[in-house]
């Protein structure tokens, strides 16, 4: 039985009839095992160990050598764009003002630049590598002690700073540090003043009434003479015609009388 | 290092007043030490603590003061100091207030029993 099924799964092994090949290999029981590293012949492991390769040494330690310079850091796009972004901050507002960007969780911090929002003041944060190259080549080099750590700038085209004090004034651990209207560098309690200071038009109006005192003041002062003048000479000639009238001969004595009334 | 101030927490804490003037030269510890302060995380471990940033302009030092619960009082100059020397000192404070506390707790509740 066994050598039957030998002899069928010969036959079926073999090729067939006519593509003979001269030399066939065939395997009993061993197998190619590739998978693990075959130890080396031990004369074949000392000829290695003979001829490896020795690199020579480096007559300085390449750590006690500086080291080489690196390439020069090229500006990316993104550096630009920031850089475009900040010179257009800087130069369209009127207003600019430091504040210290504190870690406050992102709805308050959504809530703030909304309320901001609302005044037309928009909450603008740079990264300082950008922001202080630019500060130290502007008009604005008096302003670089504030940029320390992490920063945001308030900024707006009209001053409203008595908005923007209102709203700070919820937040007591958000530091206004100080800032500038039209080039002039302002501290926290500047800006405060600056927000007491009533409205323009009302600041007009006060002035224009003060200027208009003055004005009737003075004229009031450049007529009362004239006036004063034409009420004595009315008062003269009265006199003087009553006198005519009654005694025409005491007129001479009546004169002296009425300048020192009047 | 605010987490290490987070994960303490504030609860020994009354009131933190933070005090400087931005034109001078040494308020960069200050200023980080109030950046620590004041982030979310910490401020919401006490919320009846109330953090207050004390902006001047009058060359003043930079100043910390910090008030307890328990009538404690630290004040740092932050002049000299480094943020992190500021902050170590705080939260070593804290860790004495609140393991006080913790020492008192125990002996009241002994007491009642």
């Amino acid at each position: 039985m066994a050598v039957s099924v030998a002899g069928m799964l010969r036959g079926g092994l073999l090729p067939q009839a006519g593509r003979l090949p001269t030399l066939q290999t065939v395997r009993y029981g061993s197998k190619a095992v590739t998978r693990h590293h075959r130890v080396m012949h031990f004369e074949r492991q000392k000829l290695m160990a003979l001829t490896e390769y020795i690199p020579p040494k480096p007559v300085i330690n390449p750590r006690c050598l500086s080291p080489p310079p690196s390439p020069p850091q090229e500006e990316t796009g993104l550096i630009r764009l920031l850089r475009r972004e900040i010179a257009a901050v800087f130069h369209d507002n009127r207003m600019i003002a430091v504040c210290q960007n504190v870690a406050l969780s992102a709805e308050d911090k959504l809530l703030l630049r909304h309320q901001l929002r609302k005044h037309k003041i928009l909450m603008k944060i740079f990264p300082s590598q950008v922001l202080k190259p630019y500060l130290e080549k502007s008009k604005y080099q008096n302003l670089l002690p504030l940029f320390v750590g992490h920063n945001m700038l308030l900024v707006s085209a009209e001053p409203k700073v008595k908005e923007m004090v209102r709203i700070l004034k919820s937040v007591p651990f958000l530091p206004l540090l100080g800032g500038c209207i039209d080039d002039t560098i302002l501290s926290r309690q500047g800006f405060i003043n600056y927000s007491k200071l009533p409205s323009l038009a009302a600041v007009q109006g006060e002035l224009v009434g003060g200027l208009s005192l003055l004005m009737a003041q003075t004229h009031s002062l450049l007529q009362h003479q004239p006036h004063q003048l034409i009420a004595l000479l009315d008062q003269y000639v009265r006199q003087q015609r009553e006198g005519n009238s009654i005694e025409p001969a005491n007129g001479k004595l009546d004169l002296p009388d009425s300048v020192p009334d009047s | 290092m605010a987490a290490v101030l987070a994960r303490l927490g504030l609860r020994s804490v009354k009131e933190i007043r933070v005090q400087f003037c931005p034109f001078e030269k040494n308020v960069e510890s200050t200023r980080t030490f109030l950046q620590a302060v004041s982030s979310e995380k910490v401020r919401s471990t006490n919320l009846k603590c109330s953090v207050i940033a004390d902006v001047r302009h009058n060359g003043s030092e930079p100043c910390v003061d910090v008030l307890f619960g328990d009538g404690h009082r630290l004040i740092m100059r932050g002049f000299h100091l480094t943020a992190r020397e500021m902050l170590t000192a705080f939260a070593s404070q804290i860790q004495a207030r609140s393991a006080a506390g913790s020492g008192d707790q125990p002996a009241a509740g002994t007491g009642r029993d």
